[in-house]
């Protein structure tokens, strides 16, 4: 997939491209706003992260350009303002999703995966890894043909795990993804523990072995 | 006023004396007249007697008191007795005049004076009043102003001009003081804006690059630990960030959405949440469902602070109750005693244990909600639970 990575703040946009290069997607990066707006452009995205707040201009601006020209990127804003009217706005000039500044990278790749979801197969929406099929429509998750009952956590949890697969997941990420900002309730993770578990379980049953600790307390989704 | 009340009334009795000395004299000259006339003039007991007598005496005027048959009461008259030969017979004539009582002067004087006094003051006061009015106007007018005035306001303190020098100073003080206050809040604020707000990205970076180590390089496990511990400080951080800014937003009153939302819904959405983060039993009641009129987004923090903080200081194995009826939403969970400053519990950053996931902001938020909109929110500690109730009913 090819991803523009408009962001202002380089240490940020390397790091977001580092990250999102090990998943094979092909990356651009612009630094500011005439280049956002040049590349955006020039070349067709799949995904294109913006920045609000560029150095030279303003994200919404190339987002407005990028719907003027019909190009089919999804796109995912990306702000250090934590504010529901900008998310508005972001939202109704035609964004797919916004993330607020701090953010886990793999909250963003978790995003970004399931923009380009919905953005290539339009109504079939389908996720798939070795034997495990998931129609992300009816949130319906089958092993090897079998369709196996989860709960919505399970469900969430599941989609993040293969979204990031081969990655190191701390508790945090996961709590933070699953209760978003509730998860500062928690003074220990053993919910998660619990959570985690029972998937696993579920998916063991059907032979798909995949969920690895990792460091002692970290969780990985991985192939062997 | 005593002195001249006095003088006044020893005045008034000496002329009135002497004008019923001077009518005496003049009655007895006409009696005298009509006799030595050989008219008979009438007597007229008491006021005019004449008899002969045989031998002349001296003249007598003096005070009595004599029997009016007409009132039937005793009465002070004033009487002369002269003796006089007229056609050389010798006459005793009387006459008597109704004197006067020098108490019923005395009591007339002051009561007149009473009058003159307290109507000289009545005048004097409303006529003071009405001039006060008018010339304290602006002063009142100001002082209503600067009871009503708020730091937050965008407009400058609107005074009203006075003629009077002191208080025209003292206008141009409050504007000049207001005006720098408001400055100076409008400072802070931005600061604590500009702060939050910058403080985002570097915490972002750094938060991306641990999550680029935990990934790329192969790490022992203690460092793992280490790095995963970072990320939960910069989450810290991120969420007081968070909380300062939607205080300052509060203040600033960005949120201006008013709709009808179901305080009731709220709750249900809210403990449905924080079902599997927490296993404490949640018992929700309500007889009256609550429907208020203000900002969603904020009807939501005010539910789930609340709710939070119930689960957050809650006790093991106990329960959190929350019942909402008649206009007023009650939120209680166990605790084993009373918090020691409880009027301190909706200060920013108050603490009263020393927990690590508390940024201490939540209930001064809810606090600065409930301000917003005119709700009053209380806390008292009862039959061992915190409770905290929040009343609808003020807006």
């Amino acid at each position: 997939m090819k991803i523009l990575i408009a962001e202002d703040e380089i240490a940020l946009q390397q790091s977001i491209y580092t990250y999102l290069e090990r998943d094979g997607h092909v990356c651009e990066v612009a630094s500011d706003y005439r280049e956002a707006a040049c590349k955006v452009d020039l070349y067709d995205y799949d995904v294109v992260l913006l920045d609000i707040n560029l150095i030279t201009g303003s994200g919404l601006d190339v987002l407005k350009a990028l719907k003027d020209e019909n190009k089919r990127a999804g796109v995912i804003i990306i702000s250090a303002n934590n504010s529901l009217d900008d998310k508005l706005e972001g939202l109704d000039l035609g964004a797919d999703d916004y993330i607020t500044k701090p953010f886990h990278l793999a909250e963003l790749n978790s995003r970004i995966n399931a923009v380009l979801r919905r953005g290539k197969f339009g109504g079939d929406e389908t996720l798939e890894f070795n034997e495990i099929r998931i129609d992300t429509r009816s949130r319906s998750v089958y092993v090897n043909d079998t369709f196996i009952t989860l709960t919505k956590k399970e469900y969430d949890l599941l989609i993040f795990f293969i979204t990031n697969k081969g990655r190191v997941l701390s508790k945090e990420i996961i709590a933070e993804h699953l209760w978003g900002d509730h998860s500062d309730l928690m003074d220990n993770f053993d919910f998660i523990y619990v959570h985690i578990n029972n998937l696993r379980r579920k998916l063991t049953v059907e032979g798909a072995k995949y969920i690895r600790t990792a460091y002692g307390s970290g969780y990985k989704f991985i192939e062997d | 006023m005593l002195v001249s009340t006095v003088v006044l009334f020893f005045y008034t009795n000496a002329l009135l004396k002497e004008e019923v000395e001077e009518g005496l004299y003049s009655t007895e000259a006409r009696i005298v007249a009509a006799i030595r006339a050989g008219d008979n003039p009438y007597s007229l007991p008491p006021l005019v007697d004449f008899k002969k007598v045989p031998e002349l005496q001296d003249e007598v005027l003096k005070d009595t008191m004599i029997l009016d048959p007409f009132e039937g009461e005793i009465e002070p008259f004033k009487e002369l007795t002269t003796f006089r030969n007229i056609r050389g017979e010798n006459y005793q004539i009387t006459v008597r005049s109704l004197s006067w009582d020098s108490e019923d002067i005395l009591i007339a004087i002051v009561f007149s004076y009473c009058f003159i006094i307290l109507l000289a003051f009545a005048i004097l006061f409303y006529v003071n009043k009405a001039k006060s009015e008018v010339l304290w106007n602006p002063f009142f007018e100001n002082l209503k102003q600067m009871k009503n005035f708020s730091l937050t306001s965008e407009t400058p303190i609107q005074l009203v001009d006075s003629d009077i020098s002191e208080f025209s100073d003292l206008n141009a003080e409050i504007v000049t003081l207001t005006n720098r206050v408001r400055s100076d809040y409008r400072n802070l604020k931005q600061f604590t804006e500009d702060v939050s707000h910058e403080m985002q990205t570097p915490l972002a970076i750094m938060q991306a690059k641990i999550e680029n180590i935990i990934n790329e390089k192969a790490i022992s496990e203690g460092q793992f630990e280490q790095l995963t511990s970072i990320q939960k400080d910069i989450r810290r951080l991120t969420r007081l960030n968070r909380k300062l800014t939607l205080l300052s937003k509060i203040d600033n009153r960005q949120f201006v959405n008013l709709e009808r939302v179901s305080i009731s819904d709220l709750v249900k959405e809210s403990i449905e949440n924080f079902s599997g983060l927490s296993d404490a039993r949640i018992a929700f009641s309500q007889p009256d469902p609550i429907v208020v009129d203000m900002d969603r987004h904020l009807a939501e923090i005010l539910c789930n602070n609340l709710i939070s903080n119930a689960i957050k200081h809650n006790l093991e194995n106990g329960n959190i109750q929350i019942l909402s009826s008649e206009g007023s939403l009650t939120i209680s969970n166990a605790g084993a005693q009373s918090l020691k400053d409880p009027t301190k519990v909706f200060h920013r950053f108050y603490r009263e244990t020393k927990g690590q996931k508390s940024t201490g902001l939540g209930l001064s938020i809810a606090k600065k909600i409930c301000d917003l909109y005119g709700f009053e929110i209380t806390y008292h500690f009862r039959d061992n639970c915190h409770v905290f109730t929040l009343n609808f009913n003020n807006s």
